[in-house]
This record gives C-alpha cells, sequence and structure tokens, in this order.
C-alpha cells in the first residue's frame, strides 16, 4: 500500500493544497450558510453557524495533511 | 584605413544603437495605449450557437482553444496508436514512454487498482499540458487560464472520486467515512467533511487557472509596456523558460492532486488515511 511509504511527491503535493484549501473551506462554509439562510429565513445564524464549520473543515484538512506529513518523516 | 575588425566591431554597436532608436520611434508613435490583458486570439470562429441563447459574435476564445486542444489530441493519440508495431516507431514510442509514465505514477499512488483510473488521469493530465503549452505561442490562449475551463476540470474530478469510492464500498459505507468514529458526533463531522470536500475542486481550479492566468497578464503587460527590445528579450529570456515550467508544474500538480483524492477515496484502510 502507498500508506505505509508516501513518496516525496505525495507530501508535497498534499503540502501545497494547505493553503488555498483553507480558504476555500471558510469560504464555502460562508456561501452555503449565507443560501440557506436566505432559502430558510433565519437571517444570521445559519451564516455564523455554517461560517464555524467551514473554518473547522479548513483546519481539519490542515491537521490532516500535517499529521501525514509529521508521521511519515519521523 | 580601419582593419576589417574593428569596423565590424563597431557596426554591431551601430546597429544595436539603431535598433534602439527605431524601436523608440515607433514606440513613441504606435505603441498600444492601454494595457492588453488578451491578446487577439488567431482561432476563433463565429457564433454559430446564437441560436441557443450564446451571446456575442464570436464564440468566446477559451471554448475555441479547448476545441484545438481536443483536435490535437485525438488527432495525436489516432497517429500514434493508428499502426501498432513491435519495433515502435518514434510516435508509437513517445506515446509509451508517455503511458508508462502514467501507469508507474498511479501504482505507485493509488496501488493495484490504479489503473483502472488512466482513463481520467491520462486524459486530464494530457489535456492541461497540452492546453498549458499551447498558450505560449504567440496568438494563441490557453484554455485552462479561463476559470470555466478549471471548474469543469475539477468538478469531473470531484464527481469521479466521489463515484469511485461509492462504488468501492458503497453509497453507505462511503457516507460512514464521512462521519467519523465517534457517534454523538457524526452530524456536525458529516457537515464539516461535506465542506472539506467542497473545498476540493474550488482550490484545484483555483490554483490552475491563477497560475496559468497569472502567467499569461505578466506577459501581456510586460509586452505592453512598450515597444522595445528589452521586454522581448525579457519575455524570450524569463518568462519563457518560466512559463514552460509552470505548465508542467501545474499540469502534475492537477494530476497528483487527483489520485490522492482518488487514493483517500478508494483505499481500504480509510481509517490510516484520515489520522
Amino acid at each position: 500500500m502507498p500508506d505505509e511509504e508516501p513518496s516525496v511527491l505525495r507530501q508535497l503535493t498534499r503540502l501545497s493544497t494547505i493553503g488555498i484549501t483553507l480558504v476555500a473551506a471558510t469560504a464555502i462554509g460562508l456561501a452555503i450558510g449565507y443560501w440557506l439562510d436566505r432559502w430558510i429565513g433565519t437571517s444570521p445564524w445559519l451564516t455564523m453557524v455554517f461560517t464555524l464549520f467551514g473554518i473547522a473543515a479548513g483546519f481539519l484538512n490542515l491537521f490532516r495533511d500535517l499529521g501525514l506529513v509529521r508521521r511519515t518523516w519521523r | 584605413m580601419t582593419t576589417e575588425k574593428n569596423s565590424g566591431g563597431k557596426g554591431i554597436w551601430f546597429l544595436l544603437a539603431g535598433l534602439v532608436v527605431v524601436n523608440l520611434l515607433l514606440g513613441f508613435f504606435l505603441a498600444p495605449r492601454h494595457v492588453a490583458l488578451v491578446h487577439a486570439p488567431i482561432f476563433q470562429f463565429p457564433n454559430f450557437f446564437a441560436f441557443l441563447g450564446v451571446p456575442g459574435t464570436w464564440l468566446p476564445a477559451h471554448v475555441t482553444f479547448t476545441w484545438l486542444v481536443m483536435v490535437l489530441l485525438v488527432v495525436g493519440s489516432v497517429v500514434a496508436t493508428r499502426a501498432l508495431k513491435a519495433v515502435p516507431g518514434p510516435l508509437q514510442n513517445f506515446a509509451e514512454v508517455v503511458l508508462e509514465a502514467f501507469f508507474s505514477l498511479l501504482e505507485q499512488m493509488i496501488g493495484k487498482q490504479g489503473r483502472h483510473f488512466l482513463p481520467l488521469v491520462g486524459t486530464v493530465g494530457l489535456f492541461i499540458l497540452t492546453s498549458n503549452l499551447l498558450g505560449n505561442l504567440p496568438g494563441f490562449q490557453a484554455p485552462t487560464a479561463n476559470w470555466n475551463t478549471t471548474v469543469a476540470l475539477a468538478l469531473t474530478v470531484f464527481v469521479w472520486y466521489n463515484y469511485a469510492g461509492i462504488r468501492k464500498h458503497g453509497l453507505v459505507g462511503y457516507l460512514k467515512h464521512f462521519c467519523g468514529p465517534i457517534w454523538w458526533l457524526a452530524v456536525p463531522m458529516f457537515i464539516i467533511e461535506f465542506i472539506g470536500h467542497c473545498a476540493r475542486p474550488v482550490s484545484l481550479s483555483i490554483r490552475l487557472f491563477g497560475n496559468i492566468f497569472g502567467e499569461e497578464s505578466v506577459i501581456a503587460i510586460l509586452l505592453s509596456l512598450s515597444w522595445l527590445v528589452m521586454p522581448y528579450m525579457i519575455w524570450l529570456g524569463i518568462m519563457l523558460p518560466l512559463s514552460l515550467f509552470t505548465a508542467a508544474v501545474q499540469t502534475f500538480v492537477f494530476i497528483m492532486l487527483t489520485m490522492v483524492y482518488i487514493a483517500g477515496a478508494v483505499e481500504e484502510g480509510h481509517e490510516a488515511e484520515q489520522h
């Protein structure tokens, strides 16, 4: 399995995604919350909740990628 | 009176000085007064889709250049594989090298089942590489310098790797991976994972589009500064090698990320990837 010995290229490509994914996840959470708010009509609440979810998703991806790298660099 | 060598040496300097003066005069009278970010594409069709509601008198350049890349790839692959021989000619040899490179990458990244994903990864990689390189020719536009093209590519990858994961694990099994190991955190984890997966095509498409479009914009601004010799020298000496490098690297990053996503969706021990 590639999971036992991930190549340097794989680590580098995963690392290169960190910045954009962090921003994109936050923006997508904001967009989903905004659309749900306009659809249901609960004005600020779903936007706030889904923005927090988006930030959480971005940081989850960040920690996942960093954890992968740290595990293989050890 | 003067020697041949001496006059020849002076002649070069006179030639260069004259060239600079001519360029200055030409630039003073003829240089574009605005920064033209979009150079005139040389491959364009009149809008024969007007009956479908497509606006404009010409079809958008990135669509026609996409067709051009498609024609190049189809004709190239048909010519390369039309008469297969045991001792390959140069074109078949090249095609075999490319195919072997894709096969080894797929097996290295995804594993034994990696060969099933050659149609997606190979097509996407060759399309992106061809269109990135096409953008370096004067008068041609890279289709990947438009966000619409890269969004189409990224959405194709998104649908395909989710479909591969569902076919591998089943719909319930695949969605169960989204929910995490703790049962009372399943609903927020599912939402977070969903947002994280939605961010993937966005980051894929924005990276490719941003790199290629930014590079084309820098070249366009550089060349529209004035009609001097120097911008062309900078273009030939610095920007052209840089953009060739960018074309290869962005293609590589795109297909590597595609394979990483497919591997994450298809892997047996899904938990090993997660933590």
